[in-house]
């Protein structure tokens, strides 16, 4: 019963956070640029516009999943944002929350596959199947990267328990160990595909195929969208921060878990993440291609996180 | 209530531009508005490039004969509450094109538009104070 | 509901094949082009095109005009290369005429000339930044573009269409306040370019650019592209040097011809970047030799304009994008009796489909932006360009029709 209560207090509390977040990506990129950019609460104007937009179906799309998709999306990346952030605010926690989170990120990605695809266009065709190879390159040596965590820490799959973890040893868990650096390492180079941004928005590419799984949703369709996105932005980075980075742990022993102070050094962890993981990149950086963006996520992060995984074994 | 969605309207306007057979000026001086020296996105606007996705259409050039259905059908695929600012001199009276055969412009003649911003081409800062008289008017 | 299950079986045939189509309206293009492309999973496997959406009918409404309205008509058929095809126009009706504009009339119309190729590489650069998703290399770019606008605007009062050039001479004149700031903005902008420089052979960049659309020596021959993508191909084309006009043939000196034999879209954008330095470089001979004298005739344009005989003359010059031609014939009357335009890009699209059989769907946009089409200057006539007998693949045209149609 607490649990659910405090789901739902965290409900809009990530909502508000997840968008401010992006308000903050969208400013510091801007800048970046020399321009002034917009204001930092940019995407709830824009959200409220979308709502109170019309809606138009295209007569090629199957309406029904068309039309449910994006609900499923944004319910399901929100859930798994506020099931962090309610961990690290009222110190909930289940067994195996580490496995959910990652599970429902993965599950809104693939819903807003399955809607945008429904769509019937071309360009959604193709975005789809981007997507779809994306996926594969990174969801992989993310999963094993959280699996070596899993490993490498108590062992456990428990949220709070990786937290208590790192607060005891007085060092966040990426500094702990070499296996756990190349862990942290492999999960931070496979945010930017995660979250589309510019190396590896291939599936959304504009120049190319015009937002591809996007291109026909309109109003509360895309509002719900970006919302499934931000969240699941929010959520990755908010994850790296307390399972990688738990900054916390360094400043006391045995760092309380639900302190003020704590949650915002963990949100400015995850604002820093996010800066340099989806920010920095997408502003130097110029698109790869489907075949580029799959060498390197084979290439590089896969092998990070394999040897992470060996060395965790070997006790490292 | 009905206060913070017109105000949500006016801070984001998301533009679509559709060329109907102008020079290209205009279009490089839109482009130019988001670039950093006039930067249309602080008021919130975005080049889109669905039309499913826009609020504003931004229309040059003096319409061909072969943009015609093309410009209707982006029209209507623009959910509403929409928006069309005619862009350039082509587009809000014909001139100089007036009188040929294949031009079947000017814009109003064919869709509702909202505001006229003249010129051949505006200047950026003309194109920005266009976008936003038109959705301040509009959505105020 | 009929039409579209009949559209599904058909997919299931053509599994392997799917049409895209790219454009007219797509944000990749600033300006409607209509590329029917097949793809096999991400390969190009054929390419349509369909030219004609920005067909404004020029040539037509130039013939009911007279050769005034005619000049300010032209200028409208391209809002970058604007000054080439005014002072093309204007080359044949001096030779007409037998005007011989001044000196400085014409150190000055090359001025303007190499500005505008200034102006139109750049913007090229931007657009090609911005097709591979490189949005911050777009946007300084076509920052330190703005600085060459606003010579325009100093010079000639306006940032796109100059309206610089009059029958025998030039309309504006060159103050030496307005000549040392071009000077000082020439050496900002020879350093931001060298920065560009360095930037389109980072590696990110490369990855994208290198070795894609590839046009070699003898298909260039063949298909007979001009301009940079002639150059970028290896042929060593350029009226400039082969055909002097305007102030050119004083200047022979001061730029040399650039050419690159890889014929890929890196080869293509690295001609053009280096012609900005060329062009930097005629733009200070002009401004070091610049004579004086009268800008243009005493005479007032109208009696000058009625003045031309009958006759017809052929002109040249090298625009931005290549060669173009003028042919104009006169009636004697100020007016014309016809007009005919030829423009780089109607070459260059021609070579387009050899360069892009074989890429991925990603680099569409970047092989047709290394062209640098300008299409509101080709289309005044229309061209279908429709490739007959393929049967297999127009029963999918259904399918791209509803999509289309939604």
């Amino acid at each position: 019963m607490n649990a659910a209560i405090a789901l739902i207090i965290s409900f809009p509390a990530v909502l508000l956070i997840s968008l401010l977040f992006e308000g903050i990506d969208r400013k510091l990129h801007a800048r970046m640029q020399k321009r002034i950019g917009p204001p930092v609460i940019q995407p709830f104007y824009d959200l409220i516009k979308l709502f109170n937009k019309g809606r138009v179906i295209p007569l090629t799309a199957s309406v029904r999943v068309f039309e449910i998709m994006p609900m499923i999306a944004a319910a399901v990346s929100l859930l798994g944002a506020s099931i962090l952030l309610s961990g690290i605010l009222f110190g909930l926690s289940m067994i195996g929350d580490l496995i959910v989170v990652m599970y429902l990120l993965a599950m809104s990605s693939i819903a807003l596959m399955v809607g945008g695809s429904a769509s019937g266009n071309p360009y959604s065709a193709i975005g789809f199947s981007r997507k779809m190879s994306m996926m594969i390159a990174y969801e992989v040596p993310m999963f094993i990267a959280v699996i070596s965590v899993a490993f490498g820490s108590t062992p456990s799959l428990a949220i709070d328990r990786i937290i208590k973890f790192q607060a005891n040893l007085g060092l966040p868990l990426a500094a702990s160990r070499p296996s756990m650096s190349l862990a942290a390492a492999a999960f931070l180079l496979c945010m930017p595909a995660a979250s589309s941004a510019i190396p590896f928005d291939i599936p959304e590419a504009k120049t190319e195929i015009i937002y591809g799984l996007l291109v026909e949703y309109c109003g509360p369709y895309l509002a719900l969208a970006k919302i499934a996105k931000a969240a699941s932005n929010f959520a990755l980075t908010l994850l790296a921060s307390i399972v990688f980075l738990y900054i916390p742990s360094l400043l006391w022993e045995n760092a309380p878990l639900n302190s003020g102070i704590s949650l915002s050094l963990c949100l400015t962890t995850a604002l820093l993440i996010m800066f340099t993981t989806m920010t920095v990149p997408r502003t130097i950086l110029a698109r790869l291609k489907i075949g580029q963006a799959l060498k390197f996520y084979w290439m590089v992060p896969l092998t990070l996180s394999l040897s992470s995984i060996i060395l965790s074994a070997a006790g490292l | 209530m009905f206060r913070i969605v017109s105000r949500g309207r006016i801070k984001s306007p998301w533009i679509f531009h559709l060329n109907t057979g102008s020079c290209n000026g205009c279009d490089i001086e839109i482009v130019a508005a988001f670039t950093p020296r006039y930067d249309l996105e602080r008021f919130g606007c975005l080049l889109v490039g669905s039309p499913r996705h826009a609020d504003v259409l931004l229309v040059t050039g003096p319409v061909t004969r072969q943009m015609l259905p093309r410009l209707i059908r982006v029209y209507e695929q623009i959910p509403e509450p929409k928006v069309v600012v005619a862009v350039g001199t082509c587009a809000s009276s014909g001139s100089p094109f007036l009188g040929s055969e294949m031009v079947e412009g000017p814009v109003d003649r064919i869709i509702p538009v909202d505001t006229y911003i003249v010129g051949c081409p505006p200047r950026p800062e003309a194109i920005a104070s266009g976008i936003i008289t038109a959705v301040m008017s509009k959505f105020r | 509901m009929v039409v579209e299950r009949n559209v599904e079986k058909e997919v299931e045939v053509e599994y392997a094949r799917l049409r895209i189509p790219f454009g007219p309206v797509h944000p990749a293009l600033k300006e409607p082009v209509s590329l029917r492309v097949s793809v096999r999973g991400e390969e190009v496997i054929d390419v349509d095109m369909v030219l004609g959406h920005v067909h404004r009918g020029i040539e037509a409404l130039a013939e009911g005009r007279n050769l005034i309205q005619t000049l300010y008509l032209i200028e409208r058929i391209c809002g970058i290369c604007s000054h080439s095809h005014t002072t093309c126009f204007i080359q044949a009706l001096e030779e007409i005429g037998g005007i011989a504009p001044s000196e400085r009339a014409l150190y000055l119309r090359t001025l303007i000339f190499e500005m505008e190729r200034i102006h139109s590489h750049l913007l090229l650069l931007g657009v090609m930044a911005y097709e591979i998703g490189f949005d911050t290399l777009f946007m300084f770019i076509w920052h330190v573009r703005e600085k060459i606008l606003d010579l325009f605007e100093k010079i000639t009062g306006n940032r796109i269409h100059h309206a610089m050039n009059t029958i025998g001479g030039v309309r504006w004149n060159l103050t030496p306040q307005i000549a040392s700031e071009i000077n000082s903005c020439m050496k900002e902008m020879e350093k931001a370019v060298k920065y560009v420089r360095d930037i389109f052979t980072d590696g990110t960049v490369e990855k994208r650019i290198c070795g894609l659309g590839v046009l070699d020596y003898s298909e260039a021959l063949k298909l007979c592209v001009v301009g940079p993508t002639a150059r970028g191909s290896g042929v060593d084309i350029d009226v400039r040097r082969d055909h002097p006009y305007a102030a050119y043939n004083d200047l022979k000196g001061n730029f040399s011809v650039i050419t690159r034999r890889d014929g890929d879209v890196h080869a293509r954008i690295e001609v053009r970047v280096l012609e900005i330095f060329e062009s930097i470089n005629i733009i200070r001979a002009i401004l070091e030799k610049l004579p004086e004298g009268p800008i243009r005739p005493e005479e007032n344009v109208l009696r000058l304009m009625r003045r031309i005989p009958e006759g017809e003359a052929v002109s040249l010059v090298e625009a931005p994008r290549g060669e173009l031609f003028y042919f104009v014939k006169t009636d004697g009357k100020g007016g014309l009796r016809r007009l005919k335009v030829r423009t780089p890009t109607f070459s260059n699209l021609i070579g387009l489909k050899s360069m892009l059989l074989g890429c991925e769907i990603a680099d569409i946009p970047v092989i047709v932006a290394s062209i640098d089409p300008c299409l509101s200057c080709t289309n005044r006539v229309t061209i279908v360009d429709q490739r007959s007998g393929e049967s297999k693949v127009v029963s999918l045209d259904a399918l791209r029709r509803v999509v289309r149609e939604k």
